[in-house]
């Protein structure tokens, strides 16, 4: 096991591995929960949260 | 006056974020002309007037710095020091060391440039400039992150905004694949001339291992930031899946890192890096156009605005120019496709369809979203918006079709065989032969350039503009109060 | 107003920043490291040496004119490239680039082997004027080359900062003999550091390379390094078999 991971040429498969199961904990660490997927999509606003600043400046117009 | 300036301004630094403006479109119209007056040598090489300081060779970093550092790179400190202080909510940490990033970059850029004119050059793309300005981009870098990640570790808003996570990779990133990147041996301490410390394979893994991830972060990921507060913003929609910006940001970040040999095709290193290399570059396809589909969407429910709003035009033209250049990317990197393209003008059509399509159009339309809100006033003139995008479009179209046609038929060319087995054509028949698309990849480059000008023009009244209503309001001010 | 769940990634910035960097790192570790133990990478093969002082110069003034930008040194393993440039190039024969020239853009020719192929004079006449011996080139003129006195003051100092990088000029008399044993007594000689500005005017002198032994300019030296590039390797000596393993 230690020899094939310490061959070079076998950094794609190794990789891809690595990459597969990031990418697998990820997705379901954000779509997994339905609460969790509630609340993250409650900060799409936070650009907004501001706003209110700016239509104070219209007063300039 | 502080009973009469809004509060955004008050609120936020906005003074370093108008400075980082104004010198991106300043850069944009320099770089942009360079790159123009490059492309005319290649198609008219009178051009060159036998002088080295304009000649090709060492005017093509001037361009490449210029546009990716100059335009590029303004355009990312004043967006990311007014998206971050907006998404967080406070004002900008340090403000000293912020004023020190923006005269620390336009030294860089104004220095980098006049080195290469001079023939002082590291010799490696994207990356010519010497140990000195090096070491300056490493000051104005860390104090660059200390700002940014300053402001986040202040900010008023518990979660931090995924535009940011995209500036942080950038910033990140950045500063990784410059510090390796560069490591040299100067000749002399009062010399600005240098040895790279690596040779041969290993420089060159080093070199595009920076290069690509400069395309990849700053070229991508930073711009990708800009894309997911604009676009939101100017539609005044959030962005359509906040989820899929998380899955896309992690999936870039882990991925990129692993493409940059793809370059390197068919060249004198080890086959396996080569694939490695090729099979990422595929795989990125996805979040890449994760992305794209995130911002397009984010943008489907204000289709109607496109018809009257030239910006959001901007916007829906760089995302879809991100998604083409996302596709035609991982294309390229499949090895029998690269034997074809590499050394060609193809390469250089497809960073141009990324770069200009992408990079500029996004920044363009950030930018018309942003300035009037700097100077608290209207854009200037809509109708030169307008014009502007047509321009720009048809700009790149020319150029990439022309790149596109030239590069295969220059690759074509060199591997055509006759009848006897021998090569058809000389080296210097395919020159020939591309003269009428580097003609009209100048006269597309034209286009772009004219349209950068007419911005420019639109932003200066709009500033001024501004900055006469602002002398006028205290007077306002005090005859109704 | 928002009741936030504080999550760690999301609302630290500390940790995102680790994290992201760990998934920034990943990827060029696996990716570049290897390539660092050497030995596994390039092929031995007999001939490839330092530069000469003078073809080193010569180098410094195809990186300071850009020549990258418009030629590559890099022959890839295809039919076409081989009959119109020469065997493909090998690791082991940039392995004392500092910088690599390898490019990526051929508006111009391949100059990985481009040694040899023409005469001193036709360098020189096509530098200062690639339209009078290629017409439909567009190649930008250099006639400044020509007019301009090598400034080879610095030359110890160039040597010394590659020495340092890795590359076997000799600094002593110890070094010296090192490299007598590994490249034999004529070139070792080039790559003694104390001797360099002597070697450069003889070397320049010697091969006469733009037609005017008066004196050393920038031309002798860039028309020095063009025809050295590619020449090292007799690779009448090599069987394809025992190359490509390494690819």
């Amino acid at each position: 096991m230690l020899e094939w991971l310490a061959q070079a040429e076998n950094a794609k498969s190794l990789g891809l591995v690595i990459f597969f199961v990031t990418f697998c904990a990820i997705v379901l660490w954000v779509y997994g929960s339905k609460k969790r997927g509630e609340r993250l999509e409650q900060h799409k606003n936070i650009p907004f949260l501001d706003d209110e600043d700016e239509s104070k400046d219209k007063f300039h117009g | 006056m502080a009973a009469t300036s809004n509060p955004a301004t008050e609120q936020y630094n906005f003074d370093i974020v108008k400075k980082f403006a104004v010198m991106t479109l300043v850069w944009g119209v320099v770089g942009m002309f360079v790159g123009v007056y490059i492309a005319s040598e290649l198609a008219w090489p009178f051009l060159n007037f036998d002088s080295p300081y304009f000649s090709f060779g060492r005017f093509r970093p001037v361009h490449t710095s210029g546009v990716i550092f100059g335009f590029g790179g303004s355009a990312l400190f004043a967006t990311s020091y007014y998206v971050v202080q907006r998404t967080c909510q406070t004002r900008l940490f340090a403000p000293g060391l912020a004023t020190f990033t923006f005269w620390g970059w336009q030294a860089v850029i104004v220095l980098a440039a006049l080195s290469y004119v001079m023939g002082y050059s590291q010799g490696r793309e994207y990356a010519e400039m010497e140990w000195p300005i090096d070491l300056l981009i490493l000051f104005v870098w860390v104090a660059y992150m200390a700002v940014f990640i300053g402001t986040l570790m202040k900010r008023k808003q518990p979660h931090i905004y995924v535009a940011n996570w995209f500036y942080l990779a950038f910033i990140l990133a950045t500063a990784l694949l410059h510090v390796f990147n560069n490591i040299a041996i100067p000749v002399g301490l009062f010399t600005l001339k240098s040895y790279s410390l690596f040779s041969g394979p290993q420089d060159a893994m080093t070199q595009w291992w920076y290069g690509h991830n400069a395309v990849g972060f700053f070229l991508t990921a930073a711009f990708l930031g800009m894309m997911y507060y604009f676009v939101p913003k100017h539609a005044g929609r959030p962005v359509y899946s906040y989820r899929l910006s998380i899955v896309h940001f992690w999936a870039l970040s882990f991925m990129y890192m692993w493409v940059g040999t793809h370059h390197l095709h068919w060249t004198a290193i080890p086959d396996w890096t080569s694939t490695l290399a090729a099979t990422f570059s595929i795989m990125l396809l996805l979040p890449s156009w994760g992305g794209m589909i995130n911002g397009i969407m984010t943008l489907s429910g204000a289709w109607d605005k496109l018809r009257t709003d030239p910006v959001m035009r901007f916007m829906i033209v760089a995302l879809s120019f991100y998604g083409m250049s996302t596709f035609e990317g991982p294309l390229m990197s499949l090895k029998d496709v690269n034997a074809l393209s590499h050394y060609t003008d193809w390469t250089v059509g497809h960073v141009h369809s990324g770069a200009l399509g992408w990079v500029a159009m996004i920044s363009f339309g950030s930018l018309y979203h942003m300035i009037p809100r700097l100077w608290n006033t209207q854009i200037y003139s809509v109708r030169l918006v307008n014009l502007h995008f047509w321009l720009a479009t048809i700009g790149v179209l020319l150029y990439i079709t022309a790149m596109w046609i030239s590069g295969i038929m220059q690759g074509l060319m060199w591997r055509a065989f006759d009848d006897f087995g021998n090569l058809q054509y000389s080296f210097v028949e395919s020159v020939a032969a591309m003269h009428p698309y580097y003609a009209m990849r100048a006269i597309g480059g034209m286009f772009f350039l004219s349209g950068m000008v007419l911005m420019a023009y639109n932003c200066a009244m709009t500033i001024r503009q501004g900055q006469r209503a602002a002398q006028a309001a205290p007077a306002v001010a005090l005859a109704s109060a | 107003m928002f009741k936030f769940k504080h999550e760690n990634l999301e609302t630290n910035a500390g940790i995102l920043l680790v994290a992201t960097m760990l998934a920034i790192s990943i990827g060029g570790l696996v990716e570049i490291a290897p390539l660092f133990m050497i030995d596994s990478t390039m092929e031995k093969v007999d001939g490839v040496r330092p530069y000469t002082p003078l073809e080193q110069r010569g180098r410094d003034i195809y990186i300071r004119e850009g020549c990258y930008t418009c030629h590559s040194q890099m022959i890839r393993p295809f039919r076409d490239e081989q009959l119109r440039y020469g065997h493909y190039s090998l690791a082991s024969e940039s392995k004392y680039d500092h910088p690599f020239q390898w490019g990526s853009k051929r508006t111009g020719p391949d100059l990985a082997r481009v040694g040899g192929k023409y005469s001193n004079e036709w360098h020189v006449q096509h530098l200062i004027k690639p339209t009078s011996v290629v017409p439909e080139s567009v190649m930008p003129n250099y006639p400044w080359l020509l007019t301009t006195p090598l400034n080879y003051a610095d030359i110890g100092d160039r040597m010394r900062a590659l020495r340092i990088t890795g590359v076997p000029y000799s600094a002593n008399a110890e070094e010296y003999q090192r490299n007598v044993a590994q490249f034999g007594e004529a070139v070792a000689k080039t790559l003694h550091i104390p001797d360099a500005q002597k070697n450069l005017v003889a070397q320049a002198q010697e091969g006469n390379y733009d037609g005017d032994r008066t004196n050393v300019t920038e031309m002798d030296a860039l028309v020095a390094y063009l025809q050295v590039l590619g020449t090292m390797v007799d690779f009448r000596q090599y069987k394809p078999e025992d190359l490509v393993k390494y690819r």
